[in-house]
């Protein structure tokens, strides 16, 4: 395929590199503040978490010279939200659940290497593209290990078991699993790219709309979906690789279609679900109304909402509120617990980051025009954050139904911060255009 | 001095940080976005345009709108198109018009109800000049190249 890269006025260069420095600082000095105000908080005996500070100002400064050196036409604003976000993250989950903070900052040195190794490889993306299968295949194996050797960390019964652990180490195959898939997709897309353009429209003699080709995969990637719904009760999961896939799908084909029978399918899927599944019913029964037992089942988004209502516009201060009545709030309700310490004011900031991520993920998708495979890979990628986000956001505020994600960069799970960073990386990489 | 006075200053602190770091997220994208509304308009080069014309009492009339001729334009039905038409006539990747050698091309690209150009169907590629008139479903463009 030959490779038309986009005139010089319309690839965009990063300037003002400056700014996004001056912007991280800020959030170090946010940062310093609120531990400061922490250990206030918890008397004498707790100067020991500035060793959690110090560890993430040292991640930021060290990949920050590393990545100006070797990548050095890459997007800084990424690279500082990223940052941000994720000493924010190590913050609240120090604040949370203490116990969990020292484990969470050795997984964001590993992640904070791992996204700086990712950026300035400078085979990832041929990488991610030629041994697509293996890594498939090696991913999906891992998935499905996890129906006969998943583990939960918490060590509950009937808990879903979607770990492999390694004596205290534990990792969630389905996180490595997303970028995985969004690889494979964008490169097997990006092949059927001129197929899918010629066919799905509307020219001359062709006009099978959904010829096997694109219903192929669509089907293939829905009873997926649903095998790790049925198997695993892990319907966050299901839902957002069933998204980024349909928006992926779209993006390349360009056809409305796909969109509406995709939604269709999952709309088809949830109703079933819904007669056929306790955990779906019941996550859509408290969505529809959870007062009648806001002291049972629907516990955790009664206290999520009391939480954000608690917070009001400039929140109670850190360690000053109660968050901590939401049960798991380290990991899936940090979005309740920023809203109640930090207020109306922290739920901007933290939305305002995600979605700049989300817009500077996808400038660099714009950027690698006339590159179908990059193009797609940070559609791809952006999207998967985005949906992520939205997904738990949302469900924190009873928005939508609740599903079990962890918020991007902020939650307590090391696996997951682990696959953020990478996918950070990736974004980093490919917006640096000229290599 | 008493612990609680400084934990609200602390407080107060962190709250006004945070509302600086969003209005500085702001500005920094507000600023990126103008400079690249501003690279883009520069650096366009004009080739000329494309003016629509529609059929009102038995004669072709300028509606206003206009479209800029790019060395490779695509029109037709689907959004993706550089110029897409709204016209239940019009296929989805009805016709191209490009820059070659000096001259610009008419190419239909095998759409349904086909392409005219002065009101003549076009059957295969043909040269177009100042002047002509570009026929697809019920749109008509009038051309006009920048000398």
């Amino acid at each position: 395929m030959t490779v038309i890269p986009p005139p010089p006025s319309l690839v965009y260069r990063y300037r003002n590199a400056g700014a996004s420095y001056i912007l991280l600082g800020l959030g170090g000095v946010f940062l310093a503040v609120n531990f400061l105000a922490l250990n206030m908080q918890r008397g004498a005996e707790g100067l020991a978490n500035w060793e959690h500070f110090t560890i993430w100002v040292v991640c930021a400064v060290v990949s920050a010279i590393i990545l100006r050196y070797r990548l050095p036409k890459h997007d800084t604003l990424l690279f500082a939200l990223t940052m941000f976000l994720s000493g924010w993250g190590i913050l609240a989950i120090d604040r949370l659940s203490p116990l969990f903070a020292d484990r969470q900052t050795a997984w964001l040195s590993l992640a904070t290497a791992a996204m700086v190794a990712v950026g300035i490889f400078p085979h990832t993306l041929r990488w991610l593209r030629t041994y697509r299968y293996l890594l498939l295949v090696g991913g999906l194996a891992l998935l499905v290990s996890t129906i006969v050797l998943g583990r939960n960390p918490s060590g509950q019964i009937g808990a879903p078991q979607l770990w492999l652990g390694i004596g205290t180490i534990f990792f969630q195959p389905s996180e490595a699993l997303k970028i995985i898939l969004v690889a494979f997709l964008a490169s097997y897309l990006a092949e059927q790219y001129p197929a899918m353009r010629a066919e799905g429209l509307n020219t001359g003699h062709h006009r099978l709309q959904l010829s096997p080709r694109i219903a192929g995969p669509i089907l293939l990637m829905w009873g997926l979906s649903v095998v790790i719904l049925v198997w695993q009760r892990d319907l966050g999961t299901a839902m957002l690789f069933f998204f980024v896939f349909l928006a992926l799908l779209y993006v390349a084909s360009g056809n409305w279609r796909i969109l509406l029978s995709g939604l269709l399918l999952i709309i088809f899927a949830g109703v079933i679900a819904y007669y056929q599944f306790d955990v779906v019913r019941l996550r859509v029964d408290i969505w529809l109304n959870p007062w009648p037992e806001a002291d049972g089942r629907a516990y955790q988004v009664v206290q999520s909402l009391m939480a954000f209502a608690a917070g009001g516009i400039g929140g109670q201060g850190i360690d000053q509120g109660y968050p901590t009545y939401i049960p798991v709030v380290h990991s899936d309700f940090v979005f309740a617990a920023a809203a109640e310490e930090w207020g109306l004011v922290g739920v901007l900031v933290v939305t305002a980051c995600l979605v700049t991520l989300f817009v500077r993920g996808m400038r660099a998708a714009m950027n690698q025009q006339g590159r179908p495979f990059r193009v797609l890979l940070a559609t791809g990628l952006s999207l998967l954050i985005a949906a992520q986000s939205l997904l738990i956001m949302a469900g924190g505020l009873k928005l939508i139904p609740l599903t079990g994600v962890t918020l991007p960069f902020m939650s307590y799970g090391g696996s997951s911060l682990l696959t953020s960073f990478v996918i950070a990386g990736l974004l980093l990489r490919l917006s640096a255009v000229d290599d | 001095m008493n612990q609680a006075l400084i934990l609200f200053a602390l407080r107060l602190v962190s709250g006004l940080l945070l509302f600086s770091i969003l209005v500085g997220l702001f500005i920094i994208v507000w600023k990126e976005y103008r400079s690249t509304a501003g690279q883009s308009e520069v650096h366009r080069r004009v080739y000329g345009t494309l003016k629509v014309l529609r059929e009102l009492d038995g004669m072709y009339r300028v509606t206003g709108e206009t479209y800029p001729l790019l060395p490779l334009t695509s029109l037709g039905r689907s959004p993706t198109n550089s110029i897409p038409i709204p016209d239940t006539f019009a296929s989805s990747e009805h016709a191209l018009v490009t820059l070659r050698d000096g001259q610009w091309w008419l190419e239909d690209r095998q759409s349904r109800n086909g392409t005219t150009l002065n009101d003549l169907p076009v059957t295969q590629p043909v040269v177009i000049t100042q002047g002509d008139v570009i026929g697809i479903g019920t749109v008509r463009f009038h051309v006009e190249l920048e000398s």
